[in-house]
């Protein structure tokens, strides 16, 4: 009982860290369409924000973190500008910037290699290490640390969608593009708030998971993907779907290493069985998307 | 008949160069031209049927793999070894592509995606059957019929593998089924009601085309008589879409013109920026993409247009 409350805390860290990439997804996906496959390397970017920052500047956490987010912002606005809004303005099909976007992850991924080189470099944790119990549940510092970050940001995307009019009008264009421009919507804006707040969510993750794993070049593409199996099994639909979904996967993962009797390696392989899984059975993920109301 | 010379003389043509050249440029020409057989299949995958993976390069691996498999540790006969080798590449497509193309939108890539992932963590996990991390090595092609091909003769059976995946896609490309594949990408609504099965082209051309590409990987394996993870990576099915985006999507000349310019430019660039190669890559994506859709093919077209 001990060693399952224990792997339950720390599967739902890492469910968090999924949650906050799907939901980098999910922002831009909801008004745009575009599945930014870069999300990943954002990650990254924010890894290696906090170790130029924290590491080697030796900046205090808070402020340190808020210059990783902003600069995120920063990323994700810049690479909508760059690879997205000249297709869009164009009429190019929805594919174009996709890869275009894909060349980005590229060019990210490389920039960072070139920049750091292939080592892994260490991040350092906010509370130093050190264990917290809460009754039963206990763990390090750094797992309370995710799941209380990742909650103020889903509790912050929640609140945006349901209660601002700028989360409206996110809505109404997820619904319906053309009629949303016609209500005076500005799309432009709405698409690149929706890339710089994914960018930032994205770097958040990042931030976060790299204290436990340290930066490096090549960590992006598991993190993309795991992400997005999070989106799927929790559906686009809805802010919390893709929470929902992140901590489903980890728990499946987490557990499958920890009691199958399989080699750890094949715990990579459990995004994809469930990515199969629901693509055949439940398609539209486990919490569907709101309808328009007449 | 004329065709069938022409098809003949480019293949005597091409395998002749081999002849002329050393032990070195005789591996880079293999090599070239097994990415010269890739992007023309994943060319009919992406650019002629839109869709959009990133399994190409694992066929290419579970192809290489099989073959060695079956040879060496089942011991089968090399003609059965090459074709139960199809068949794992069909199953393991088929199994892929059923449910990812049931649905809209980019699921194959994602799948593909975690499906190219996984082959990795399958080989690093597989133990004494794929070699673990450091793969499958000194084994030899078999003899057939008591002769061993080598050096520059098995350089022209890739040359004739390039020319019947050309071949193939070719035909397949000006018939009724690669019209419904055209149709499929620019419009499934429109194909569907002209009466083609969607999900059906679609699941038929990945499937194909993955054999293909395992085809040509079981023809890798007796290049450098090694197979390992690392050779299979996802790097290279990024550089495979790389290729065929920046050489100009949907036509077999830019699949061509691209994986030549994008194998060799690394033999250029590596005296300047040593192995960051990759950066450059991703920048022609992006400039291809924002500034010229069609490719190289298509700069080609327009200046003989003017």
């Amino acid at each position: 009982m001990q060693d399952f409350l224990e792997l339950a805390v720390s599967a739902t860290a890492s469910g968090c860290i999924y949650g906050l990439i799907a939901l980098a997804y999910l922002l831009m996906i909801r008004p745009t369409g575009i599945i930014n496959f870069a999300v990943g390397e954002w990650a990254m970017v924010g890894a290696f924000g906090g170790f130029l920052l924290l590491s080697k500047a030796e900046w205090p956490y808070p402020v340190g973190m808020a210059a990783v987010l902003g600069f995120m912002l920063l990323v994700g606005w810049a690479t909508e500008r760059v690879a997205v809004r000249p297709l869009v303005e164009r009429g190019a099909p929805l594919l174009a910037p996709i890869l275009a976007l894909l060349g980005m992850l590229v060019v990210f991924r490389e920039s960072i290699s070139l920049a750091f080189g292939p080592d892994p470099h260490q991040v350092p944790y906010p509370f130093g290490f050190g264990r917290l119990e809460l009754g039963p549940l206990a763990g390090p510092y750094q797992s309370f640390f995710i799941i209380g970050a990742t909650l103020v940001v889903f509790a912050a995307a929640w609140l945006f969608f349901e209660r601002t009019l700028w989360g409206k009008c996110f809505e109404a264009v997820a619904i319906h593009r053309r009629a949303a421009a016609l209500v005076g919507i500005d799309l432009g804006r709405v698409t690149a708030l929706s890339f710089a707040a994914g960018g930032a969510a994205a770097g958040l993750g990042g931030l976060l998971v790299s204290a436990n794993v340290s930066a490096h070049y090549l960590m992006g593409v598991p993190l993309a993907i795991q992400g997005f199996t999070a989106l799927v099994i929790g559906g686009v639909g809805r802010v919390e779907g893709a929470l929902l979904g992140g901590l489903l996967l980890a728990f499946a993962e987490q557990f499958t290493v920890r009691y199958a009797p399989l080699p750890a390696g094949y715990a990579q392989g459990v995004p994809l069985i469930m990515l199969m899984l629901f693509l055949l059975l439940r398609p539209t993920g486990l919490l569907a998307a709101r309808e328009a109301r007449a | 008949m004329i065709a069938l010379v022409r098809w003949v003389g480019t293949a005597i043509a091409l395998s002749a160069v081999a002849f002329f050249l050393g032990d070195y440029y005789n591996d880079v020409y293999r090599k070239l031209l097994l990415w010269v057989a890739l992007a023309l299949s994943y060319n009919f995958l992406f650019g002629i049927s839109g869709q959009v993976a990133f399994s190409h390069f694992a066929f290419y691996g579970i192809g290489a793999y099989s073959v060695v498999i079956l040879l060496f540790q089942a011991q089968l006969p090399l003609p059965v070894a090459i074709i139960l080798g199809v068949v794992v590449c069909v199953v393991v497509a088929l199994g892929v592509a059923i449910p990812s193309t049931r649905l809209e939108g980019f699921y194959l890539a994602l799948v593909t995606l975690a499906l190219a992932q996984l082959f990795i963590v399958v080989l690093n996990e597989g133990g004494t059957v794929t070699g673990g991390t450091g793969g499958l090595v000194d084994y030899r092609l078999p003899t057939i019929l008591g002769v061993r091909i080598a050096g520059p003769w098995y350089t022209a059976v890739i040359v004739v593998l390039v020319l019947v995946t050309l071949a193939v896609l070719w035909r397949l490309d000006r018939s009724w089924f690669g019209r419904a594949c055209r149709a499929v990408r620019d419009n499934p609504e429109a194909a569907s009601a002209m009466g083609v099965d969607v999900a059906r082209t679609k699941v038929i051309a990945f499937t194909l085309t993955s054999a293909l590409a395992g085809l040509a990987g079981m023809v890798y394996a007796f290049v450098d008589n090694t197979v390992s993870p690392p050779i299979f990576g996802l790097e290279n099915a990024f550089l495979l879409l790389f290729m065929v985006i920046v050489g100009g999507a949907g036509r077999h000349a830019g699949a061509i013109v691209g994986a030549v310019l994008l194998y060799l430019l690394p033999f250029v660039l590596s005296p300047l920026i040593g192995h960051h190669h990759a950066l450059v890559f991703g920048v022609l994506m992006v400039a291809a993409i924002l500034l010229q859709p069609r490719g190289i093919i298509g700069i080609y077209d327009r200046l003989r247009g003017s």
